[in-house]
């Protein structure tokens, strides 16, 4: 349902109840006009065009240039014929011409069909003839020959703004409706993936790691795998984000996999974008370290804390943890990889980030991220 | 054959409540060949409430996605039948709130589908016991929820004690309570309890919230 069919039923209302209007003026005074019967005939004319009209803008396939030039040809012509049909004096003093407010209609067709600028063309259109109608006659300035035309013209332009605003309504509309459909078929995916697939990887993961052996490298790929269908089918989701805020949670869970446990609060961690950004990449760099020094194998877990002035993340290895002196050394021998690209950024951010090691017990690195960054 | 376990006492009757029938199946087994008794399986949230005040389980093993209604509305409905169960929640993933909502509602334990058999049956073991199981997904939850609750101001909204804090954080990084135990120079047992009693003050704190709910809709309305 369109929502520019409302304007177009109400342009027909409009036309029947001017020509309603039209024909009382001319019922009760018949003395304004030169031969009463001729107009009779006008009136005809018009009645006969209201109900083309009417029938033609109905349907959108008629809406075409031609009705509407007709349209504003046939109502110039029965505006005109007012030269011809009422008397001087009557026009002198001020009295409508034999359309009434008939006249407006076409120019709000248009307006409705094509917009500000169309309207207001055809609202120049009528309104010259009726200035031409008035003005040898009154010979001078008056003020009620255009009082019509420029009321006619203000309200073209403002039914051509308002089509104008609904158009565009009615494609975001569309768009809206297109987002809704994609995203409750997502949801219903998600449901159908939620209640089999991830089921079943789960229960692979279980039984492979139970097995041993080739089966348990199957058990962690579909661990893996789970993981990574998890993210894909509950991820999108940005829902507390404001402009230029980003939820940390949501962006750590993404590095979350087999042998990686992403631990996060219920709710939404939202941070500035670039806190989020840095903090991701300094966590992912924590995690390549894992990798690097503690093997294929090591776990890992992500712990987000978010302690409200500030948020802490922490990430814990069960590796065998860095010998004493060793992050100094690795610094002095220029292999910044750990206080460069996990260190430095959080410390752009405003916070720190501490590493602390036992032998034997796996390696921790804690970044607080303060909620009020700096300005730079 | 499930008569007793390898202490000799009764075998300890567990519920299993999991609308996936090859996980009903799995776990059923698993619990069998442990030696607990499967008072019953069933997939249906509304049918476990139904059911709890006669099948009396020791421990019901719960699944978070059910067809009909929600894991927070199952724990609450059993407990509310048979007050003697301990729930342990057997869940696929992070359905954060759920898991939250059903801790808070009484469930006891957390814990995920992937994990072991071994670390499975440990837990439920655990949770019979009267013990809190808790993941590390758990304690980043209960953690979470107690931070939102900091800028609570009302008296009576539970907080963290520091070592409580620093407790769930360890838990939340993986570290077992043996190695949480060594770490802080506590006992096993002091670990547990510190665990412990950050999920009895979420409990207690629903219940109060609960009951204030209740009297300011009118006790006749009900709670949710």
């Amino acid at each position: 349902m369109s929502l520019q069919a409302p304007l177009w039923r109400s342009i027909a209302v409009f036309r029947f109840a001017s020509l309603i209007y039209a024909a009382v003026l001319l019922a009760i005074r018949p003395d304004f006009y030169r031969d009463w019967g001729w107009a009779w005939a006008v009136i005809a004319v018009m009645t006969a065009w209201t109900v083309v009209t009417t029938a033609g803008y109905a349907t959108p396939a008629r809406r075409t240039w031609l009705l509407l030039s007709g349209d504003l040809v046939i109502t110039a012509l029965a505006l005109l014929s007012t030269a011809i049909l009422q008397t001087h004096d009557a026009t002198k003093i001020g009295v409508m011409p034999i359309t009434a407010t008939w006249l407006a209609a076409p120019a709000l067709a248009w307006a409705v069909a094509g917009g500000v600028r169309a309207g207001v063309a055809a609202a120049v259109v009528i309104g010259a003839c009726v200035v031409s109608l008035r003005w040898p006659i009154s010979g001078a300035y008056s003020s009620t020959a255009l009082d019509g035309p420029i009321i006619l013209l203000l309200a073209a332009a403002l039914v051509g703004y308002v089509s104008m605003l609904s158009a565009r309504a009615e494609q975001a509309l569309q768009r809206a409706t297109e987002i809704e459909a994609a995203s409750r078929e997502r949801e219903r995916l998600a449901r159908t993936i939620h209640d089999s697939v991830l089921q079943v990887l789960a229960m692979v993961q279980r039984r492979g790691a139970e097995a041993g052996g080739e089966a348990a490298e199957l058990g962690r790929l579909a661990g893996e795998q789970e993981a990574a269908l998890r993210a894909l089918v509950t991820g999108d989701e940005q829902p507390l984000a404001g402009p230029g805020e980003l939820d940390l949670s949501a962006h750590l869970s993404r590095e979350a996999s087999a042998l990686v446990s992403v631990i996060t609060p219920a709710d939404p961690v939202i941070l500035t974008e670039q806190a989020v950004t840095e903090t991701t990449a300094a966590v992912r760099a924590a995690i390549d370290n894992v990798r690097r020094h503690c093997g294929a194998t090591a776990r890992a877990w992500v712990l987000v804390d978010d302690e409200g002035s500030a948020v802490s993340v922490t990430i814990r290895d069960d590796g065998p943890g860095i010998p004493d002196g060793r992050l100094a050394q690795a610094a002095a021998e220029g292999r910044l990889g750990v206080s460069q690209s996990i260190s430095g950024r959080i410390r752009d951010l405003g916070g720190s980030a501490d590493i602390s090691s036992t032998p034997g017990a796996g390696t921790e690195v804690r970044l607080r991220v303060p909620r009020a960054v700096l300005p730079a | 054959m499930e008569t007793a376990d390898s202490s000799g006492a009764t075998a300890m009757r567990v519920m299993v409540v999991d609308d996936h029938p090859m996980w009903r199946d799995s776990v059923g087994r698993d619990l069998g060949e442990a030696g607990f008794e499967v008072a019953a399986a069933i997939g249906e949230g509304a049918q476990a409430v139904r059911i709890a005040a006669s099948v009396r389980p020791d421990v019901v093993v719960l699944d978070l996605q059910l067809p009909d209604i929600s894991g927070v509305e199952v724990t609450r409905g059993v407990l509310a039948a048979h007050p003697g169960a301990k729930v342990l929640i057997l869940s696929a993933s992070g359905e954060h709130h759920d898991v939250l909502g059903a801790v808070k509602a009484g469930a006891t334990g957390y814990i995920l589908k992937s994990a072991s058999r071994a670390e499975f049956l440990d837990a439920v073991r655990r949770t019979a016991a009267g013990d809190a199981v808790f993941s590390p997904g758990l304690a980043g939850l209960v953690l979470g929820e107690f931070r939102r609750l900091a800028s609570d101001p009302a008296p009576d909204t539970p907080r963290l004690t520091d070592r409580e804090a620093e407790v769930l954080r360890m838990v939340g990084t993986g570290m077992s309570y043996k190695q949480i135990a060594e770490r802080l120079v506590l006992s096993h047992r002091t670990v547990q309890n510190h665990v412990q009693n950050t999920l009895n003050k979420l409990q207690l704190h629903n219940r109060v919230d609960l009951v204030r709910y209740a009297i300011e809709h009118g006790l006749d309305t009900d709670p949710r």
